[in-house]
């Protein structure tokens, strides 16, 4: 049996792991990272973010093509080679595999495929993929393991007709009919997805809202415009059985609703941490609800073992994860970085329209009896929004009546995923309403919108 | 029955707004007369007692064994005795704790710097360029905090930032309006020192295991530094930071110091009542040396030199547990045998905890004797803002030749270690050149 020492190893090569380590190595740690799968990355780049983005921008590109006769151009029907849309998306995701492997070679870090798990507070133990234990002596651990997809004891995915967010990734056509069970993000942005690309689609919530985290007002103006492209919501209903029956479809069956049949069915319902056999009982690693318990600087109750990302109990979020992996190795490094603040943590749904948030929801506040004012403004007035043809949503403020504090902001546009960072940037400034409607936007842009709303949080919106 | 009495934070000094319980001598429930110690606090210059204003049993303790309460707070209660209840005794029993007392400082630098002198490495007072920093320059906050600071009337000076580089953050104001609001209401402008400022104090980098922390390989154990042990630090780093130090050292024949000490010895203790030591005499010869250098007796502020109307010294006292420096205040006018007495009530008041803070506030020259232990040369480090310091050695009978004949004599050296960015290596040899002649012919009667 091997030995090798170092002064981090991470566990888990995902966007909490891969960075975590880059920025121990930056900072002068000898850095091992494990990883189980075949390929680094984790979720996120593998059979998440990455590769339903770039199906995304597919689609947007055959939505606009579409359109173009609006823009002046002529065309005929337009059509896709599906096969070449997932050429494309493998490509992407190759690409940054192999971009990842550079950064850990050029960040001198020692890759060590296979099944990490804590073996003491300072072994963490590699099981290779040929069965060959190797034993990493280090002065810390990082837990970054990610999470996988949850699954339904009554339906179970059988990945032929019965898909999770993984498989569906690998699917060979554009179903010709999908119900999408459960509403979340993961769920909402596939159905966005195919249905854009054509497909007959039915979400299926169990909650009175999809996206049941975001604020009501913006997810009802996402709701008006997936209706508008044909998606089906069904909210408050529960799924009961799924029958699959091959190339006839699956039997959906709900309840108190007559069956229904779709070629495919996607089961959305959630995600759980991964934190079984990775060590934590040998070492008497605390948990709660099934999530590793830490610190605010992401210590858990051995000193030596830190943990982030999904096994923890904070937003389920890529950039997340990243976040608090850097923060965690500054922490080893001893340095005092800040401690994160997860008002200003944005969470980001890309379908479309995108939606947008940081901070608390309407029902929030309301809820938590918190005195709130809104500045609210739509795109659909602005000139650029016209031009892109972007003009679905609005940008909603919540902010302090007596200081101007932001307390949440939600954006709902074509853009909303890449406007929410001039908030976050506000919100971790404690910026309020004032210099917002006070800083000078470019002309013309969507972002426009972003300080007309903060004017009319201050009651004067200028262009409405 | 009488109604309680309240036991309040006496104000300890200019500019020092909140101490720390080191502990209490009584528990509730307990009898204590008056004048007696009924808690001990630390402040960041002085460790002191604080008496029972009246006699009686205590009926509450407000605050625990290291918390920090500010001027003015409700510390305990005393249900008094019947005989020893006074209607002046209810509300400010203490003679500096009454409301009138308790003006808002208008300062911004806290009169905390330098005041305790030390041997090199022990001080108490804070670092002067530290709080001056904090005091006048930039402060980082947020919109949001500074509008909460101006609706509320709050000095961001007073508020300790929590946040990238000591940025101030919305908790941050909060807290300091929590913690003004709940201790003392009187207090909401006054100063805070920072806690974090770990000026001499680098992080290392440790590891852990199950078994405990490591430092490269070594099994350690952690501990907290006391707030004294922690501002000692900060004074010594800055110090060096700020002054370029240099040390000249002199031979100087102490026998006339010896003989004269000798004959009036037992005169004088009867006559005083306490011993005329070498400490005294020798601080009389400082004093009237340092009259003809004032050079030696100035602060540097920027690009000016500040001349103090007074030479007031401190004189390091050993303690238990540390070390304090009180300072002679307008030594300039004292004789001998005032000098003496000086010394002697600071010395015994520094020994029984009972210095307030402006007793080691305003020393403008330090004197380190660590020939009581023996030393013959040391190299003590300026009390800033200070520029000089002098150290005495042990001393020592040795064969010394005079006028060709060698002969025994008690013979101490003298070292001046002073600011080179103020004085020059001749002028510390020219005062140490007349301390020399001014000892060696030394002739002042102690007993007058």
């Amino acid at each position: 049996m091997q030995t090798q020492t170092y002064d981090l190893v991470v566990i888990g090569s995902g966007p909490g792991g891969e960075v975590g380590a880059i920025r121990a190595a930056q900072l002068g740690m000898k850095v091992a990272l494990v990883e189980k799968a075949a390929h680094l990355g984790g979720t996120c780049l593998n059979v998440g973010c990455i590769p339903t983005k770039s199906l995304l921008a597919s689609v947007t590109h055959f939505v606009k093509l579409q359109h173009s006769e609006e823009l002046g151009f002529k065309t005929g029907k337009i059509s896709f080679d599906w096969s070449k849309i997932m050429e494309r998306k493998e490509k992407i995701v190759g690409g940054n595999r192999n971009g990842l492997l550079f950064l850990m070679k050029k960040n001198k870090i020692d890759i060590h495929w296979g099944v990490g798990s804590l073996k003491s507070a300072t072994e963490v133990e590699v099981v290779g993929k040929d069965g060959v234990t190797l034993t990493l002596k280090t002065k810390h651990v990082l837990l970054a393991t990610g999470s996988q997809v949850a699954e339904l004891p009554f339906a179970q995915a059988n990945h032929r007709n019965i898909l999770t967010s993984d498989s569906i990734l690998f699917i060979d056509h554009v179903p010709e009919s999908l119900a999408v069970v459960g509403g979340g993000v993961v769920g909402v942005e596939f159905a966005s997805l195919f249905a854009r690309f054509g497909s007959k689609v039915t979400i299926i919530e169990l909650a009175d809202q999809i996206l049941p985290y975001e604020d009501a007002e913006t997810v009802s103006e996402l709701v008006k415009y997936f209706r508008k492209q044909g998606i089906e919501i069904e909210t408050s209903t529960r799924l009961n059985k799924l029958d699959d029956h091959g190339d006839k479809g699956v039997d959906v069956f709900t309840e108190g609703k007559e069956k229904r049949s779709f070629k495919k069915v996607l089961l959305s319902i959630g995600r759980k941490p991964v934190t079984e056999n990775i060590g934590l009982e040998k070492l008497k690693v605390k948990t709660e609800k099934g999530f590793i318990s830490v610190d605010s600087h992401y210590r858990t109750n051995v000193p030596s073992v830190f943990a982030i990302g999904d096994i923890i109990n904070t937003p389920a979020l890529a950039h997340t994860a990243s976040a608090e992996a850097i923060h965690a190795v500054e922490v080893m490094a001893g340095h005092e970085p800040q401690v994160i603040n997860y008002e200003a943590n944005p969470s980001a749904v890309y379908s479309y329209p995108e939606i947008a948030s940081i901070g608390k929801t309407e029902e929030q506040l309301k809820k938590s009896s918190t005195p709130y004012k809104i500045g609210k403004f739509p795109f659909a007035p602005m000139a650029k929004a016209k031009i892109e043809g972007a003009t679905e949503g609005f940008v909603k403020i919540l902010f302090d009546p007596k200081y101007g504090e932001l307390l949440g902001v939600h954006i709902v546009g074509a853009k909303a995923t890449e406007m929410i960072a001039e908030f976050v940037v506000a919100k971790n400034l404690e910026t309020t309403v004032e210099e917002l409607a006070a800083s000078i936007h470019p002309h013309p842009t969507l972002s426009e919108v972003a300080m007309e709303a903060a004017h009319a949080a201050l009651g004067g919106a200028i262009h409405l | 029955m009488a109604d309680q009495a309240k036991v309040l934070m006496p104000l300890m000094g200019e500019g020092v707004h909140e101490a720390t319980l080191v502990k209490w001598f009584k528990q509730v429930g307990q009898k204590i007369n008056k004048d007696e110690p009924l808690l001990e606090v630390s402040t960041d210059k002085v460790d002191t007692e604080i008496p029972a204003p009246i006699s009686g049993v205590i009926g509450a303790c407000f605050f625990k064994e290291g918390e920090s309460i500010k001027v003015n707070a409700v510390i305990a209660t005393i249900n008094p005795d019947a005989e020893s209840v006074a209607p002046s005794a209810h509300q400010s029993p203490m003679p500096k704790a009454s409301l009138e007392n308790i003006a808002p400082t208008k300062q911004d630098v806290p009169a905390d710097s330098a005041q305790a002198v030390s041997l090199s490495t022990h001080d108490k007072s804070m670092s002067e360029k530290n709080t001056r920093m904090h005091s006048h320059g930039p402060i980082k906050s947020s919109p949001l905090v500074r509008k909460i600071a101006k609706e509320k009337g709050v000095s961001l000076r007073n508020v300790q930032g929590t946040g990238v580089n000591g940025r101030i953050t919305k908790v941050d104001i909060l807290d300091h309006l929590e913690n003004a609001a709940s201790k003392t209401n009187s207090d909401a402008v006054g100063q805070r020192i920072p806690e974090n400022t770990h000026e001499g104090t680098p992080k290392l980098i440790t590891t852990f295991d199950a078994g405990g922390e490591y430092l490269e390989g070594v099994k350690v154990r952690r501990e907290k530094m006391t707030q004294m042990r922690r501002l000692i630090a900060q004074h010594m780093v800055q110090s060096v930071k700020t002054s370029p130090h240099v040390t000249t050292t002199f031979e100087i024949d102490m026998v006339k110091f010896v003989s004269l000490r000798e004959k009036f010895k037992e005169e004088f203790r009867q006559k005083a009542g306490f011993n005329l030591t070498y400490t005294a005499f020798i601080t009389h010869a400082v004093v009237q040396v340092l009259k003809r250098y004032p050079l030696l007796n100035v602060s540097v502020d920027g690009d000016d030199i500040l001349f103090k109307d007074d030479i007031n010294i401190g004189v390091a006292v050993a303690l238990e547990n540390g070390l304090i420096v009180p300072v002679l205040k307008q030594a300039q006018y004292l004789n001998l045998s005032g000098v003496a007495k000086g010394v002697n009530d600071l010395v015994m008041r520094a020994r029984t905890k009972k210095l307030m803070p402006d007793d080691v506030k305003g020393g403008t020259f330090s004197i380190t004797n660590p020939g009581l232990f023996g030393s013959l040369f040391s190299n003590p480090i300026i009390n800033q803002p200070q520029v000089a310091m002098l150290s005495v050695g042990a001393i020592v009978k040795r064969p010394v030749v005079i006028e060709d004949m060698i002969a025994i004599r008690p013979m101490c050296y003298f070292g001046i270690t002073f600011d080179h960015r103020i004085v020059d290596g001749e002028g510390g040899a020219r005062f140490l050149k007349d301390l020399k002649e001014f000892i060696e012919m030394y002739d002042e009667n102690p007993i007058f």
